[in-house]
């Protein structure tokens, strides 16, 4: 390869020759290199800085970690109908229905247990295109690493309590967060009132 | 022979009998036509108008359900106007429909979804407000919550309630749109909770309320088993969630007994759930039990068995096990321990079995209660069909309704099956004979010729039938209406109870009207109705002192009852006990517990802790029903398949299990405990089994022709017919029998009769929680005129008293039984009937105080 190049060289004129040896000299070609290097360094990075400053929060149609919902009431609108249980391909939903006539729930017929096992899960959404009530959707929650594989089955408490990620708040951005560690785990705080740009509008 | 018609069914001929409505007609051509109000062994009433067709030269749609064929009629069945008019009807149902899938308990096996999914239209125009009878559903009955906003009008409940159960508490309240199916102002029912509404409500109004909110039907493993609470053997099917059963159905053309189930049957399943199962084999040690491994148990049943002479070793097996059961645990007591001394019940004397089992020809074959309903006159006696076998008593109602025939009823107390009965007499407590001797005697009145060399006949034609007629409480006018219904009849059927069995009474008398009837040329059926559940399969495989396996004549040993005076005299070694309370039901109490506390090893295998089991040396854990496999033989003679469902609990086994051990650990190699090749034994072993094997073998045994629905009916077989009778002369006559009233009793006015409670059967049902939800204290019934005469209320406390006991009870009151008869069934643990009861006195005497 270099011997060739070299035979290049050879042909070309003496001008370009000696244009070649100051090239060579005065390091032009590694100069201009490190121009395009010390632009992206003085430039606006692409990078997320997540978890330590930034966390991006997703669209609205994202399918992530399940949630329970309730209606404006504050009744759980599951009525432990088990359609969803039904409509996954994976099996990872367990509902056990009960009678709670307090008015827990839109009806009598409320859930005792509703569990989902997000390690079988595939985020599909059949469960919550099947539900009829919009008890179970797919939120935004995406965070599921984890040491230990029982913290990925989420009850009907978890499930139920609001999401993070607060409701008026669209998706496609970025806010500000910052990572903890503590002795009970890891966490991903995130400060929803700093939005850091829209993440579509950063690409370019 | 029937007129025959011939009729097009979609172009399609089809030849079938006069009468026959078009959706049979249809069914024959092997057309569907899709139904909701209709139901077999129903009245029509053709009001859902989903079952239209076409007919030609009509121009309306007519119900199919509701309109008999005629001659060269061309039917369609799926034409654009029937199917458009289908259509319109589900949208017509759905517009006043709650459409709460979702919530319903129903959801998932329901016939509107099913049939607006198949044929529906898909959308409503109906725009209205639609009418809500009630905001919450609301409960009927401990066992029936009601949802009247799904209601399709079907009146399905109604019918059956009516027809088939006879108990007519709901009806039909309201009209059009705001008609509502229920009781009375919706008042709590009281009927037979026997959950026949819920079963046929093709949505969900009628609910389960103990399986309500707990599944979705595809959530459900079930296992098809027989119900253990009767011989009736309902078939039935158990089904679980996560190891809980949750109910029991019984599904259409499944079973001879299609959708039928008693309360017992449809909710006595959660004895199955129960925490208080025996876990681990028990021994006492100073008086109280400590878990013992298996092999130590073992051990120590070898140990005591094989020391133990064998005149004073015996075993009782309830006669709820499996014929597999029944038939090894023969096998142990005779060919192992060379012991005879063997019974399946602790309940009734040997000696009246044996004579029972000849003289209802039980050891002759089987015959079904359907072939016994073709008959021109049924005579029920010896028992309260309608609590002691609910089922019978649904498929006599149902079956005897516009037919021509009649039903006759002698029993000691009032039942529901009365109301469709032609007679019903009521006999004095412990005096069927004498009265089955007055109906024989009117009969020879009539026909000395013919019935002057009938066997037996000497010993009642010198009577009169006044004088029997005084001796067993029954007017002289009514038994000559009993003998004239019996004479008229070219075919009878007699169904005879437990009481000949519990009072040794008219034993002989039912032989000598057996021979009456045969000798006057009448085509003759008998069919017992019995208690528990394998009582005829406990016969047939020779758990009893005098017969072997197939009723082969054995060496006699002792039935219970020699058992237990052998104990209170010089003792006995062992004793086996499985599945049995003698304590608990043995006619003498007291004697019972001086005679078990003599025995120097009592081991007790069981699924509960029974007052037996308390008294037992070592307790071993038994598997349940739906624990186990094997074959049941109703009192019918159909032998039926069980499967198992769950594991018993901890460390319980199968009794055939336990047996086999036992029996391999006393003679090494000598049985097998897997039921299979038990049953290949019992074919080759019992020659009356050959047909029910025959039959195959999946799931239910197939049926034959005299079986209108499955099973088999084992068929002729008993070659000891002559030995049996000789048996039964043996067994004799108890005193009294012969003619006299019971002498009056001033200080005890009342007699006392047991049996089981409609609600419950033996000590077993008493674990179950829902049962025991249906009726929760002992009570003791009485008549409505006593209640009158002594001014007591339905549910008021009273105290019985006899001559050694007394204890409280609260009242219910049966209208029309005899003022003079009051009944405390044998069920309670809390009561327990049995102390009233002294060795050799059938019927106690007793009297009523009411408390304040
Ligand atoms: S998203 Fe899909 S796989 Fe996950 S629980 Fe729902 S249906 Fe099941
Ligand atoms: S989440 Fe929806 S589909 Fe699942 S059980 Fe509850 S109501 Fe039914
Ligand atoms: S449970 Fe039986 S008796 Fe009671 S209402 Fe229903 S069908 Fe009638
Ligand atoms: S309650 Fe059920 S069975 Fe009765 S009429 Fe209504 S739909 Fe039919
Ligand atoms: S108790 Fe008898 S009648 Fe009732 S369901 Fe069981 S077998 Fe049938
Ligand atoms: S099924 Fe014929 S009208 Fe209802």
């Amino acid at each position: 390869m270099r011997d060739s190049r070299i035979e290049t060289v050879k042909v070309k004129s003496l001008e370009s020759g000696v244009r070649w040896i100051l090239k060579r000299t005065f390091f032009v070609d590694f100069i201009k290199g490190l121009m395009v290097t010390l632009g992206y360094n003085l430039s606006k990075g692409v990078t997320l800085r997540y978890p330590d400053e930034e966390k991006w929060i997703p669209y609205r149609r994202f399918r992530g970690v399940h949630t329970l919902n309730r209606d404006l009431d504050g009744r759980e609108l599951c009525v432990a109908c088990e359609l969803c249980v039904k409509a996954c391909p994976t099996r990872c939903i367990t509902v056990v229905p009960m009678e709670d006539s307090t008015g827990k729930g839109i009806s009598d017929r409320v859930a005792g247990v509703w569990k989902v096992d997000l390690v079988r899960c595939l985020f599909c959404g059949y469960c919550e295109d099947a539900c009829p009530t919009t008890a179970v959707r797919l939120g935004r929650g995406y965070e599921r690493a984890c040491f230990d594989l029982s913290s990925a089955v989420l009850d009907k408490e978890k499930l139920l309590l609001p999401e993070e990620v607060p409701p008026d708040l669209d998706g496609g951005v970025i806010v500000a967060a910052s990572f903890e560690r503590t002795g009970a785990g890891m966490k991903v705080n995130a400060d929803f009132t700093k939005l850091k740009g829209d993440w579509l509008k950063m690409q370019g | 022979m029937d007129k025959m018609v011939t009729l097009k069914v979609n172009g399609k001929e089809v030849t079938v009998k006069e009468g026959t409505l078009i959706l049979d007609a249809a069914k024959e051509a092997g057309y569907h036509i899709p139904t909701f109000c209709y139901q077999e062994n129903l009245s029509g009433v053709g009001s859902c108008r989903i079952c239209l067709v076409e007919i030609e030269g009509q121009k309306k749609l007519q119900p199919s359900c509701v309109t008999p064929v005629m001659p060269d009629m061309s039917v369609k069945t799926d034409s654009a106007t029937v199917v458009a008019a289908r259509a319109s009807m589900l949208e017509f149902l759905l517009s006043n429909h709650a459409l709460d899938c979702p919530v319903c308990d129903k959801g998932g096996e329901c016939e509107l979804q099913d049939m607006v999914y198949k044929f529906g239209p898909r959308k409503g125009r109906f725009g209205e407000e639609k009418v809500r009878h009630h905001e919450k559903d609301y409960i009927l009955s401990p066992v029936i919550i009601k949802n009247s906003n799904r209601c399709v009008s079907c009146m399905r409940c109604v019918r059956v309630c009516n027809e088939i159960v006879g108990r007519a508490v709901i009806g039909a309240v309201g009209r059009g749109a705001h008609q509502e199916m229920t009781s009375f102002l919706r008042s709590r029912l009281d009927c037979d909770h026997d959950g026949m509404c819920i079963e046929v409500c093709p949505v969900g109004c009628f609910m389960r309320l103990p399986y309500r909110y707990t599944a979705r039907t595809w959530d459900l493993k079930g296992a098809k088993t027989v119900c253990p609470y009767c011989a009736t053997g309902c078939a039935m099917a158990i089904e679980e969630r996560d190891g809980t059963v949750v109910r029991a159905i019984a599904r259409l053309g499944e079973g001879w007994n299609d959708r039928l189930l008693c309360a017992r049957g449809r909710f006595g399943y959660d004895v199955l759930n129960s925490a208080e199962r025996i876990k681990t084999p028990l021994l006492k040690v100073r008086g109280s039990f400590k878990p013992v491994s298996w092999d130590k148990a073992l051990d120590i049943v070898r140990d005591r068995f094989t020391k133990a002479d064998p005149q004073k070793l015996g075993g009782v097996a309830s006669a709820r096990l499996t014929d597999e059961e029944l038939y090894l645990f023969q096998k142990l007591m005779r060919s192992v321990l060379n012991c005879g001394n063997i019974d399946s019940t602790s309940r009734w004397d040997d000696r009246a079995a044996a004579a029972f089992i000849s003289e209802a020809g039980i050891n002759a074959g089987g015959v079904t209660l359907y072939d016994c309903m073709n008959a021109d006159t049924v005579f029920v006696m010896g028992g309260t069909i309608s609590d002691e076998n609910p089922v019978t008593d649904y498929i006599i109602r149902c079956t005897s309704a516009g037919r021509f025939m009649n039903v006759i009823i002698a029993s000691t107390r009032a039942m529901k099956l009365d109301s469709s009965a032609l007679l019903s007499v009521r006999h004095t407590p412990g005096r069927l004979g004498p009265l089955i001797n007055a109906v024989v005697l009117s009969l020879y009145g009539d026909s000395r010729e013919r019935l002057k060399g009938v066997e037996g006949i000497a010993a009642v034609k010198d009577s009169s039938v006044d004088e029997l007629s005084g001796a067993c409480g029954v007017q002289a006018a009514a038994i000559k209406a009993i003998a004239g219904k019996l004479r008229a009849a070219s075919s009878v059927s007699l169904l005879v109870g437990t009481d000949f069995l519990r009072l040794k009474d008219g034993l002989s008398g039912l032989g000598l009207l057996k021979r009456a009837l045969g000798a006057l040329g009448k085509e003759l059926k008998i069919l017992p109705f019995l208690d528990r559940t394998n009582q005829r399969g406990a016969w047939d495989m020779g758990v009893h002192p005098l017969f072997g396996p197939g009723y082969r004549e054995v060496e006699a040993g002792l039935g219970c009852h020699g058992m237990l005076d052998r104990a209170a005299g010089d003792g006995m070694d062992a004793l086996y006990v499985i599945g049995t309370d003698i304590v608990g039901l043995y006619p003498d109490r007291g004697f019972a517990e001086d005679a078990l506390s003599k025995i120097r090893f009592i081991v007790v295998q069981d699924t509960f802790m029974t007052e037996t089991a308390e008294m037992a040396d070592l307790v071993l854990p038994a598997a349940s029903f739906g624990e186990k496999a094997g074959h049941i033989t109703n009192q019918e003679g159909r032998v039926q398949k069980i499967s198992a469902l769950l594991k018993p609990p901890g460390e319980a086994k199968t009794d055939l299990e336990i047996i086999a051990s036992i029996g391999s650990s006393i003679s090494p190699g000598s049985m097998e405990g897997d039921p299979d090749a038990v049953f290949e034994e019992i074919i080759k072993e019992v020659e009356i089994y050959a047909s029910a094997a025959s039959s195959g073998e999946a799931g239910w045994l197939a049926g034959e022709a005299a079986a209108p629905v499955c099973g088999v009916m084992v068929k002729k077989g008993g070659s000891l017919r002559e030995a049996m009778h000789r048996k039964a002369v043996e067994a004799g006559v108890p005193a009294g029998e012969a003619g006299s009233k019971p002498a009056a009793d001033p200080d005890y006015p009342y007699y006392l009769v047991t049996g089981n409670h409609l609600f419950h059967s033996g000590r077993l049902s008493r674990r179950s929680g829902i049962l025991k939800g249906l009726l929760m204290d002992p009570a003791v019934e009485i008549s409505g005129s006593l209640a009158e005469e002594l001014g007591i209320a339905d549910g008021d406390r009273v105290e019985v008293r006899g001559r050694g006991y007394g204890a409280r009870f609260f009242a219910r009151i049966r209208k029309g039984s005899p003022r003079d008869v009051v009944f405390i069934a044998e069920n309670f643990c809390e009561a327990s009937v049995n102390r009233f009861f002294r060795r050799g006195e059938t019927v106690p005497r007793v009297n009523i105080t009411v408390l304040k």
